[in-house]
């Protein structure tokens, strides 16, 4: 046991020692807060260009629709209409007339923006053109279409007998969706902001799977190609070295993951003042709870899912003896937490779906897909219960084919093994 | 008779078909220097590695400090610098040789303590400069190798086992650990070295055992080892007058008074043939004119043994220095 302890503390302290693992525990939550805020910032500084109104409208309705939408893009009755220029046309004469406005809007000399067709198809609700330098700029376009439509119900409402004022009442209308996750502790907060949460928590697992997995992966190969492995060999079993690798850097990881969460808590709590320095004012960002169940079982599922990787990771690094096969060693691994990572998308938009449970259960998938479902949707007892028993046998069979592989390998060197050879080490070292 | 302080009995090994041990027994007595003799690939360290327990033996038994097993407390009793060289590049010397101690269950305290003393006494500590502080990366090879060195003697051992120890030490180094290894000795300790530089193994060594292919060819102790195996050898030294060395070569070159000769230049090795006489190789020299300094019967050295029973084409080049 006190070996145990002797390896289990030079792979913690060392890690922990490193300018790399202090560099990246104080950015972490400066990169989480870049994640968080910069999206928030962007968008609230997201404007339609500033001169919208300046584009051509060819009004083919034979109505004043086209005056009405500049009037709305110029922002109602008070502001500069002037800016667009509305050309009444035929539908006969509407060809020539775009051509007309193709050449306004590449012209050098205060060039028009772009210009807008509105046609009987318009005046029937189903259809409008915009043609424009901006016409990929997303937020522009959904503006010009937003005054149409707004021009164009006030029109229909007016027709009907409604008075301007009113009509510009009734048509104000901005709805925002504030979807609610039930679960059995009742209403909680849900839709983009669960689904952001639950997506940084498979992203943060992945990423210290892979991370530290390919430090062990690196630490061993440079045990054994620096042959100081002989001498700790000579003093501890493999198993016990092995096991001490696993969770010292383990400790390590999680260590890491405590610091990152508490300075990101930190950051969440002072983000009005970090807001207010980019002019946006504090926002509420809705959290999603975390119960104290829901903490042990991510807990859980990221210490089995270490072991398992991290057990496997070691047993590839003993089969390495120099730094161009590392790459190859891992790769069959890699793949695993690649196939995990993938399928984030899909089940972030159906969590329910039966390929989003099934991907859930697979022990080396699990770790990840399992935390990431949770945090969506109410997950049953017993499915849970035996995700986590499913992943508990993966372990098991990772460290009990990982001990012997590594037992092996730590004392040959030479050529990468082939798969024939790392049975056949599987098969001495039993 | 003593228990020894290493008891191998019939010990193999093979690994995919190469039989890299074969039907090894030997004794090693406790409180000695044992030199586990034999050229590059004799099975030197796939023996140590049984011995330490890395791997096991395909069949025999091996009984170190009286225990069957290394697992407990035996293990502990034991001290190893390998052949291979190497520690953690990025650690603080003290660091890795705390962590070393610890593997052998020294406490903490009782570690630093050791650690001072050690770095002390191989001069890795000073004025100048305190290499306990630097990380193992920035040090020689020579310092890295002492700095092992220490890591193998730390928990104060009762078996230590040496792989080459005195590889790639420059001979003020090399001069330093020959004197532990006697103090060692001096204390009580066994030790065992392996080596294919007999010169080294012919002045540290009690014992010795030689193999070559994976098996025994001899063992024994040093005088054991000479008075068996050795034949009738004569230190031959000539003065620098050559006028008469065609003769000189001729009388050297009869099969009738002289086997074999090994000239390493200044000194001139032989050995009588069966049934001839010194006294009539000496006059037969004389009478050939050659100016003798030196006409000496020697006992062989461990060097000319183990030529002779290993065979010349089983050595490596570069073999038999006195490194």
């Amino acid at each position: 046991m006190a070996k145990l302890i002797a390896v289990i503390k030079r792979e913690y302290l060392e890690r922990v020692r490193s300018k790399w693992f202090l560099l990246s525990t104080i950015l972490g939550p400066f990169f989480f807060g870049v994640i968080f805020i910069v999206p928030m910032v962007i968008s609230a500084r997201t404007r339609s260009s500033p001169d919208l109104s300046h584009i051509v409208i060819l009004d083919a309705t034979g109505t004043q629709l086209g005056h009405r939408v500049a009037r709305t893009l110029a922002g109602g009755i008070t502001g500069d209409v002037s800016r667009a220029d509305v050309r009444a046309v035929t539908p006969s004469t509407l060809a020539a007339a775009e051509s007309t406005a193709t050449r306004d809007v590449m012209r050098v000399n205060d060039p028009m923006l772009g210009y807008l067709v509105l046609d009987s198809t318009t005046i029937a609700g189903k259809a409008e053109r915009y043609a424009g330098r901006n016409a990929s700029t997303l937020v522009d376009v959904k503006t010009i279409e937003d005054a149409v439509r707004r021009s164009l119900l006030a029109q229909r409402l007016e027709h009907e007998g409604l008075d301007s004022s009113r009509i510009r009442t009734l048509t104000e209308v901005n709805l925002e969706m504030r979807a609610e996750r039930l679960t059995e502790r009742g209403r909680e907060v849900g839709g983009l902001a669960s689904a952001i949460f639950s997506y940084v928590i498979a992203f943060v697992l992945y990423m210290m799977l892979v991370i530290y997995g390919q430090q062990i992966l690196r630490g061993v190969m440079e045990e054994k190609t620096s042959r100081v492995a002989e001498v700790v060999i000579a003093s501890v079993s493999t198993d016990t070295l092995l096991a001490g690798k696993v969770i010292g850097v383990g400790a390590a990881s999680l260590t890491q993951i405590v610091a990152w969460a508490l300075s990101t808590a930190a950051v969440y709590e002072g983000r009005g003042l970090v807001l207010s320095r980019f002019g946006v004012g504090s926002m509420s960002i809705p959290m999603p709870h975390l119960g104290l169940v829901a903490g042990v079982l991510l807990l859980l599922f990221f210490v089995l899912g270490f072991i398992f990787y991290a057990a496997l990771f070691a047993a590839m690094g003993s089969t390495v003896s120099n730094e161009q096969d590392v790459q190859q060693a891992s790769m069959p691994i890699m793949l695993m937490l690649i196939a995990s990572i993938v399928f984030v998308q899909p089940i972030l938009l159906d969590p329910t779906s039966t390929f989003s449970k099934v991907m859930s259960w697979i022990p080396f998938s699990a770790p990840i897909l399992m935390p990431l479902r949770m945090t969506l949707v109410q997950i049953r007892w017993y499915e849970l219960t035996a995700t986590l028993v499913g992943l508990l046998a993966g372990c098991v069979l990772a460290t009990w084919l990982a001990a012997r592989i590594y037992r092996v390998g730590m004392l040959m060197y030479g050529k990468r093994p082939t798969l024939r050879e790392l049975a056949r080490w599987v098969r001495r070292a039993a | 008779m003593p228990e020894p302080a290493l008891d191998i009995q019939q010990v193999r090994k093979s690994f995919s078909g190469h039989v890299a041990v074969k039907n090894l027994s030997l004794q090693v007595p406790r409180g000695s220097v044992y030199g586990l003799l034999g050229p590059n690939g004799a099975g030197k360290t796939t023996t140590i590695r049984m011995i330490l327990d890395i791997i096991e033996p395909d069949s025999g038994t091996i009984t170190v400090l009286g225990a069957s097993s290394l697992r407990g407390r035996v293990g502990n009793r034991l001290g190893y610098l390998p052949e291979e060289r190497g520690l953690y590049k990025k650690m603080q010397v003290r660091r890795v040789l705390r962590f070393l101690a610890e593997l052998k269950g020294v406490n903490r305290r009782e570690a630093d303590r050791r650690i001072e003393r050690w770095l002390a006494r191989l001069s890795l500590t000073g004025e100048d400069r305190d290499w306990g502080n630097a990380r193992v990366d920035e040090l020689s090879r020579g310092m890295q190798q002492k700095v092992q060195f220490i890591g193998a003697l730390l928990h104060e051992p009762d078996l230590i086992i040496l792989d080459e120890p005195f590889s790639g030490l420059d001979p003020i180094n090399a001069q330093a650990l020959k004197d532990i290894v006697v103090d060692l000795k001096r204390e009580g300790r066994t030790i065992i070295f392996s080596t294919h530089l007999m010169d080294n193994a012919e002045r540290l060594c009690d014992a010795v055992c030689i193999i070559a292919q994976g098996e025994k060819v001899l063992d024994g102790t040093i005088a054991t080892v000479k008075a068996e195996h050795g034949g009738r050898y004569i230190a031959l030294a000539l003065g620098e007058d050559r006028t008469a060395a065609g003769d000189v070569a001729a009388v050297l070159g009869d099969r009738t008074l002289v086997q074999r000769v090994d000239d390493s230049n200044r000194t001139v090795e032989l050995e009588l043939a069966p049934h001839a006489n010194a006294q009539l190789l000496l006059r037969r020299l004389m009478d050939a004119g050659a100016v003798v300094e030196r006409f000496e019967l020697v006992q062989p050295s461990l060097h000319r043994i183990f030529l002779d029973k290993v065979g010349a084409a089983a050595v490596e080049p570069g073999m038999g220095g006195d490194g």
